[in-house]
């Protein structure tokens, strides 16, 4: 074995026992009908279970409700996080402080943020209904048609800092020289963001947007702790769906072919959007 | 050749005399099932643990064990407190475990059917059967049958979740209505206390078992019944469809202003509060709210309980259960069989705890320190006329699929017709699986 194989194998170790293993496991499960609670019947029924989610209309629902989720969280990050990380760049006087007060949401843990922002909304006990309701507002946060935007402002507060820290290292890893010479010329600050600063910026704007997405993918915890998928299933996301047919409902064999499709469907993206920018910086 | 012979002789004469003596010792067991006079051993020994839930029932129950020692000084019950949502993972965890991590369980009623069907559970028919002066029939009826799977008993009733109407009685007495005997007076009722301060009644919409649960009840009243004669579930049905329509009524004219994703929680703090003047509730709240120190401060003492118009309601229990791989089943029978006796059943209530048995409701000692006797008559007819939300395999799943239909209805989503219909073909096709 060479030496670099050999200074590889431990990695590799690493990543076949907590990775492979997990994967394979699952794949396998995805074949079969087991539940934990008829272990005695599972038996091996290749992609039926594919075949059952695909056609699922629960599951295409549960879809449509984390696309949603995710385009309007991502599509609001980035802006207030790009509008922050700007403001930040040009901050002469406390720098630190601001940064990392402003940094503070993402280090809290995402079910903590959900009890929280559950006791903040709620009618009877929360802040923000008693402020509205004194300037005569009243506005159901879990109400249908609400619900889903509701948690969207909530993922907003917890993760556009996390969007400011990288766009802020982006903004001031980029090259002065173009904005001296849009300055020189006479260009507005509007026509030097969008013409200079936008364009120099797209490639962190693009993976800043592709690792947000995938988190945002993620969305459980808020859900889990404040509305259980309700009202209806308006905010039953792809997460709960699988954690509740799987967990809740024992079905290990339909959860697993759930995150399998899902996993494909990720991953096709990825390899889409890497393959778009590849095809961009080449064209440039 | 001969040499071999006499040593298999020996051998089997051995092996003879073995299985006579194991029998001779499980018959002198003290648990083995016998005409149902057999003393369990006060010598009983081992070290029994069990998860239960953070819940004052389960305080009680821990205050109770110096006294189940002084009859059984051997036997060790460890207690876990634990949230709710994390029972059910850790026990069926242990359940699957060579070594388990838990030698006894408390089981909620949907997951009975799953538990018992999958082998989990150690059937305790010869066990009730030979227990000494145990009266296993003197737990109420509805109650029993939550813990009988196929025939078998599974489970032993610990404490009840049977609902029921509770309302402030100065507030009736002042509008001038009496208690509501049919689902429309209930409405009417509703309507009627419902003011600019205070809602006529706080309900339980939340997506999922809340809203089934509370909804069951005016199903009931309504007249209808969850499972047809041929044993599928029927919602369907002109009762469901008048049940829902009132339920939806009632929460937009009557309930407090965005309690859509409101649970049991929410309804006490708004009744406790004076927001509210009536809820549905579980019977055991009575005592509580009515508790000169409790959560409803200086309302205390104006609340009652009453039975669902119509006289049946939705019920709930935990039952007591031995795990099959338990290793200490004798021990763990023992705590149960003295918990769950006259005896352990009328400390525990008088301590504060739920009711299961009938003749508890009735012991002057008891009724002289919880609610009072006109409480515990209520309770009596409620524990006599209920039904849980869904017997068989699958319930967990069954009872999220028709609460959320039925939530999507009160929200608007769906109209009563299209929810209970896909709510009646999706719970037949999960209980079907």
């Amino acid at each position: 074995m060479s030496f670099r194989a050999r200074m590889m194998t431990p990695l590799l170790v690493v990543f076949v026992a907590a990775i492979g293993y997990p994967l394979i496991s699952s794949f396998v499960l995805s074949l079969t009908n087991y539940r934990i609670t008829r272990r005695d019947e599972t038996k091996f029924v290749a992609f039926a279970q594919y075949k059952d989610v695909l056609q699922d209309h629960a599951y295409w629902s549960a879809l449509a409700v984390t696309g949603t989720f995710i385009v309007f969280a991502v599509a609001l990050e980035l802006s207030i996080g790009l509008m922050i990380a700007l403001a930040l760049q040009n901050q002469r006087r406390f720098r630190d402080f601001s940064r990392s007060f402003l940094l503070s949401p993402m280090f809290v843990t995402p079910i903590a943020v959900g009890l929280m922002f559950r006791f903040l909304l709620n009618q009877q006990l929360g802040a923000i209904p008693a402020i509205l309701e004194k300037v005569g507002i009243t506005y159901d946060f879990f109400g249908p048609g609400r619900a889903i935007y509701s948690m969207v402002i909530i993922d907003v507060w917890q993760w556009t800092p996390f969007m400011v820290l990288l766009l802020l290292a982006g903004l001031e890893s980029l090259s002065k020289q173009p904005f001296e010479a849009a300055k020189v010329d006479g260009a507005s600050p509007f026509y030097t963001f969008r013409r200079v600063t936008v364009p120099m910026l797209a490639p962190i704007l693009t993976v800043a947007v592709l690792i947000r997405s995938l988190d945002a993918s993620k969305v459980f915890e808020y859900v889990y702790a404040i509305t259980r998928g309700g009202p209806g299933t308006e905010t039953q996301t792809i997460q709960y769906f699988t954690y509740q047919t799987g967990i809740q409902f024992f079905r290990l064999g339909k959860a697993s072919a759930m995150s399998y499709l899902l996993l494909i469907m990720v991953i096709s993206l990825v390899i889409l959007l890497f393959k778009r920018i590849e095809k961009a910086r080449l064209a440039s | 050749m001969r040499t071999m012979k006499a040593r298999k002789s020996v051998m089997a004469l051995i092996a003879v005399a073995g299985l006579v003596l194991i029998s001779a010792c499980s018959s002198s067991s003290p648990n083995a099932s016998t005409a149902g006079n057999t003393k369990i051993s006060a010598d009983t020994a081992g070290t029994v643990r069990v998860l239960m839930e953070g819940v004052p029932d389960t305080d009680i129950v821990k205050g109770l064990l110096a006294k189940f020692n002084e009859k059984y000084p051997k036997i060790d019950v460890k207690i876990e407190p634990i949230a709710y949502d994390q029972i059910r993972d850790k026990i069926v965890a242990s359940f699957q475990a060579t070594d388990p991590t838990y030698d006894m369980a408390i089981i909620d009623n949907p997951w009975m059917g799953d538990f018992a069907k999958a082998g989990f559970l150690k059937p305790l028919d010869d066990l009730i059967a030979g227990t000494a002066d145990y009266d296993y029939n003197d737990f109420s009826a509805p109650l029993r049958a939550i813990g009988e799977v196929d025939g078998k008993k599974y489970g032993v009733p610990f404490y009840n979740y049977g609902l029921g109407l509770i309302y402030r009685t100065d507030l009736l007495a002042s509008a001038g209505i009496t208690e509501p005997k049919t689902l429309d007076e209930l409405a009417a009722a509703a309507k009627k206390l419902n003011t600019a301060a205070r809602a006529g009644i706080a309900m339980q919409p939340q997506r999922g078992y809340k809203a089934f649960e509370e909804w069951g009840n005016y199903l009931f009243a309504a007249g209808g019944s969850i499972y047809g004669t041929d044993g599928l579930v029927k919602l369907n049905t002109p009762e469901a469809k008048k049940a829902l329509n009132t339920y939806i009524a009632m929460y937009k004219s009557s309930a407090p202003k965005n309690s859509l994703n409101w649970a049991f929680d929410e309804a006490l703090r708004s009744v406790s509060s004076d927001k509210s003047a009536m809820m549905v509730s579980y019977n055991w709240m009575l005592p509580t709210l009515n508790k000169k120190d409790g959560p409803a401060g200086a309302l205390a003492g104006k609340f009652k309980l009453a039975t669902m118009p119509g006289g049946k309601q939705v019920l709930g229990s935990w039952d007591w259960a031995i795990p099959a791989n338990s290793k200490v089943s004798d021990a763990a029978w023992a705590f149960i069989s003295w918990i769950t006796s006259k005896e352990g059943e009328a400390a525990r209530v008088s301590a504060g705890g739920a009711p299961a048995r009938i003749s508890v409701l009735t012991d002057p000692a008891v009724s002289n320190t919880g609610g009072g006797a006109e409480y515990y008559a209520t309770v009596g007819k409620i524990l006599g006329n209920a039904e849980p939300l869904c017997k068989g395999a699958n319930c967990d799943e069954m009872i999220n699929a028709v609460g959320t239909e039925l939530n999507a209805a009160i929200a608007g989503l769906k109209s009563v017709d299209s929810a209970l219909a896909a709510a009646e073909e999706q719970a037949n096709k999960i209980q079907s699986k």
